[in-house]
């Protein structure tokens, strides 16, 4: 958002040479100076401070007060809504969760990704066609592929039991059972998200040289080296922003898990974001699902800013 | 100045509409009562058999009144999201909602968010006699008061019953159950007998949920969710039989993954001859009893949960609707729900299944014709039993109503999953529900 408005205000303030001094004194001095600047950047200014800064400024403020909707009053509590997160087990319990589908989830994706990704940068017959059909299941709305999903894993009418029993395997209750409920999700996550990678890679790998390719080849590299000296050091930086728009969207995961589980069994799928959105709506405590949620925010923060330095340095 | 020309310009063009706009708001409310015109409420309402039945009749009030009704449909909980929101908001973009009484009631109504009913039920300009409002049963009209005002008008009597199937009782012998232990031979005897193919008994296991179902095994115990002087009761033996015995039928007779399962996996299981027994809302007859999508119509037969040492109390809850306190349409909001809950609608909607809370309703000839089906008969007597022996609680009589149920399901999930044991969910319960009552 910043970028984009700062661009905005170099672009437009250029042909302005600068008036003089004593015009820009006042403040509407200025704001006559800088018109068609402010006229560029308010639309995107006034849509990040009603839709992101607003939002944001009031969860922090809801979280130092004790606020449940419907009362009118919300006296100011100071930290207390953090200590209490800090020693709440389900709040650990949930962070770990978290973790653990950010990492199985993006470990998962990122490979099958770079594999498609290049496996569809080849120009075949057909390509094109392939390309749109895996894009599928990441277009359909989350909420939908639960459904989908659900109807899939039920233990006693879902197609995946009914194929686990025609190959004679052991039948699982999926998302029933709190040891395999987190890979059911990852499952689906890494089904629908996996494509959305590979696009993104095909796309890079579609914009690299050709020349560093022939130069491997004429130098006789095998095909594993030229994959792992050439394709993938070039592909870095796109793998990076991949990464980057996946991790964003994996930490705060909530969709499909709300669709289907609701967080449970025993709370086994409940990561901060459910458990933040259990405390806000379900429990109607809004001041601490906001410190949840802002907690959440500033690890969403957090590992962006890690991969955003990771992939200034795959770049350079 | 030039600029201040156009800015004046557009001032006038903008107090002109505004102007307009008013004058137009004026006319409206000068006009008589019976030309409503251009009246449109907004209707929230839930995916629910209420909502299904009534939906085709809308188009009739419609036509009487010429009240528009704009109706939107959600889930449960998403209505709850949106009402809680919209509300708060002290926005009239609700004018009529279903509401949940035993479940948001104190909270909402703390809240300030129920328009009061009693001025418009009193007010004979409002409500004609015809109405009849000493008809509504005791229970589920007490059920829509607060604080002893009323904030709803009752829609539906509903109560957990239990469906089953007759040709596989009588296939395996067996009698319906005349006490709990009864039950859980039965529900044992199919499973094992049909060696696993046929569950005995189908319910709910999502923690959210559990408490409808298990609060009768809770009851027939003996036991109401707190003792007289509000403590809660888990730290009796007889809660401790009574999840013991809920986590028994569910985890050892029940279908695999039952921790998920609410009515719509339950009657998915039913319909489909997956499961022998679903003890579930009594809604689900009109579901179970659709060819469309059951296997077994024709099959089914209900009875009410048999009495436990404590005697025969299931739950029991009435579902309402409510005017928003924020409405601009009140009084059309009111007319809507007069129609809606009039003696002769909610005849219409019991032909479709809808158990109504309205007594003169069940004594009606023609309404009593519709029960010709056995299994309508035996639905029927079924509810009666929920409505003259009911426990309207359907949870601990706590504000923090979800908070406290989620938190009983869970510590009964943990004995479904073999976890913890019964003894081990009644002290969590027990100590749990003690800090939500801080």
């Amino acid at each position: 958002m910043t970028r984009m408005s700062i661009t905005g205000k170099d672009g437009a303030l250029q042909p302005h040479p600068s008036p003089p001094m004593n015009d820009t004194e006042t403040f509407w001095g200025l704001l006559k100076k800088f018109r068609v600047p402010i006229m560029m950047v308010s639309p995107a200014a006034i849509f990040t401070v009603i839709m992101i800064l607003f939002p944001i400024l009031y969860s922090a403020y809801l979280s130092l007060v004790k606020w449940t909707p419907g009362s009118e009053d919300a006296p100011f509590v100071g930290l207390a809504n953090y200590i209490r997160m800090f020693q709440d087990p389900t709040f650990w319990l949930a962070l770990g969760i978290t973790l653990k589908l950010f990492l199985v989830c993006l470990f998962f994706e990122t490979i099958i990704g770079i594999y498609l990704g290049i496996l569809l940068s080849r120009e075949v017959p057909g390509q094109k066609i392939f390309q749109a059909l895996i894009l599928l299941p990441s277009i359909i709305a989350s909420v939908a592929i639960g459904m989908m999903w659900i109807l899939i894993y039920d233990p006693t009418l879902g197609v995946a039991n009914y194929f686990l029993k025609s190959f004679g395997l052991k039948q699982l209750v999926w998302l029933a059972d709190p040891d395999m409920v987190l890979a059911a999700i990852a499952i689906i996550d890494i089904w629908e998200w996996s494509p959305f990678m590979a696009l993104i890679i095909t796309g890079g790998m579609r914009a690299l040289p050709t020349d560093p390719f022939e130069a491997a080849v004429i130098d006789g590299a095998s095909r594993w080296q030229i994959f792992k000296y050439v394709t993938l050091p070039l592909l870095r930086p796109v793998i990076m922003v991949a990464i980057l728009l996946r991790s964003v969207d994996l930490i705060r995961f909530f969709d499909t898990i709300y669709i289907m589980t609701k967080g449970g069994p025993n709370d086994a799928s409940t990561t901060l974001n459910v458990y933040s959105y259990l405390q806000g709506f379900s429990y109607m405590d809004m001041s601490y699902g906001s410190a949840i949620m802002l907690f959440l925010l500033a690890l969403v923060m957090l590992f962006s800013l890690i991969i955003s330095a990771l992939r200034r340095k795959a770049v350079s | 100045m030039n600029h201040c020309k156009k800015w004046t310009a557009w001032i006038i063009c903008l107090a002109v509409t505004v102007g307009a706009f008013a004058f137009a708001g004026c006319g409206q409310s000068n006009q008589p009562a019976q030309t409503k015109k251009d009246v449109t409420i907004n209707l929230l309402a839930q995916n629910h058999p209420w909502t299904n039945a009534i939906q085709p009749f809308i188009p009739d009030f419609e036509k009487q009144t010429g009240i528009k009704v704009n109706m939107q449909i959600l889930t449960e909980q998403q209505t709850r999201d949106k009402s809680l929101m919209t509300l708060q908001a002290k926005s009239p973009d609700i004018d009529v909602w279903m509401s949940l009484k035993s479940f948001e009631g104190l909270a909402y109504y703390k809240a300030g968010f129920y328009e009061p009913l009693d001025k418009y039920l009193n007010d004979p300009k409002l409500t004609p006699k015809e109405y009849n409002v000493a008809d509504f049963m005791k229970g589920p009209f007490t059920g829509e008061k607060i604080d002893n005002k009323l904030v709803g008008i009752p829609i539906i009597v509903e109560g957990p019953v239990v469906f089953y199937r007759k040709d596989v009782f009588q296939q395996y012998n067996i009698s319906v159950p005349k006490n709990m232990d009864e039950l859980l031979e039965a529900a044992k005897t199919i499973q094992e007998k049909s060696n696993g193919e046929i569950y005995g008994m189908a319910t709910r296991g999502l923690p959210q949920a559990i408490p409808y179902t298990f609060g009768a095994f809770l009851h027939n115990m003996g036991l109401e969710w707190m003792d007289a002087s509000g403590k809660p009761n888990f730290d009796k033996p007889e809660a401790i039989k009574a999840i013991d015995m809920y986590a028994t039928l569910t985890s050892k007779y029940g279908p695999p993954g039952v921790v998920n399962n609410t009515f719509y996996q339950s009657s998915a299981l039913f319909a489909q001859g997956k499961a022998a027994m679903e003890y579930e809302s009594s809604n689900e007859l009109s579901t179970i009893t659709n060819p469309q999508n059951s296997r077994v119509v024709g099959k089914i037969g209900v009875f009410s949960l048999p009495p436990g040492p404590g005697g025969n109390h299931p739950t029991v809850l009435q579902w309402g609707v409510s005017i928003s306190a924020f409405s601009k349409n009140k009084e059309a909001a009111w007319e809507f729900i007069r129609w809606a809950t009039s003696p002769e609608m909610q005849r219409k909607l019991a032909e479709k299944g809808i158990a109504s809370p309205r007594s003169s309703v069940w004594d009606n000839a023609e309404f009593k014709k519709t029960l010709e089906e056995p299994v309508k008969q035996e639905w029927a007597a079924a509810l009666r039993i929920v409505m003259d022996n009911g426990n309207p609680e359907v949870g601990p009589p706590v504000t923090k109503q979800a908070e406290a149920r989620k938190m009983i399901g869970t510590a009964i999930d943990k004995v479904i999953l073999g976890t913890a044991t019964a003894q081990e969910a009644a002290s969590e319960i027990q100590q749990k529900l003690l800090e939500v009552l801080k």
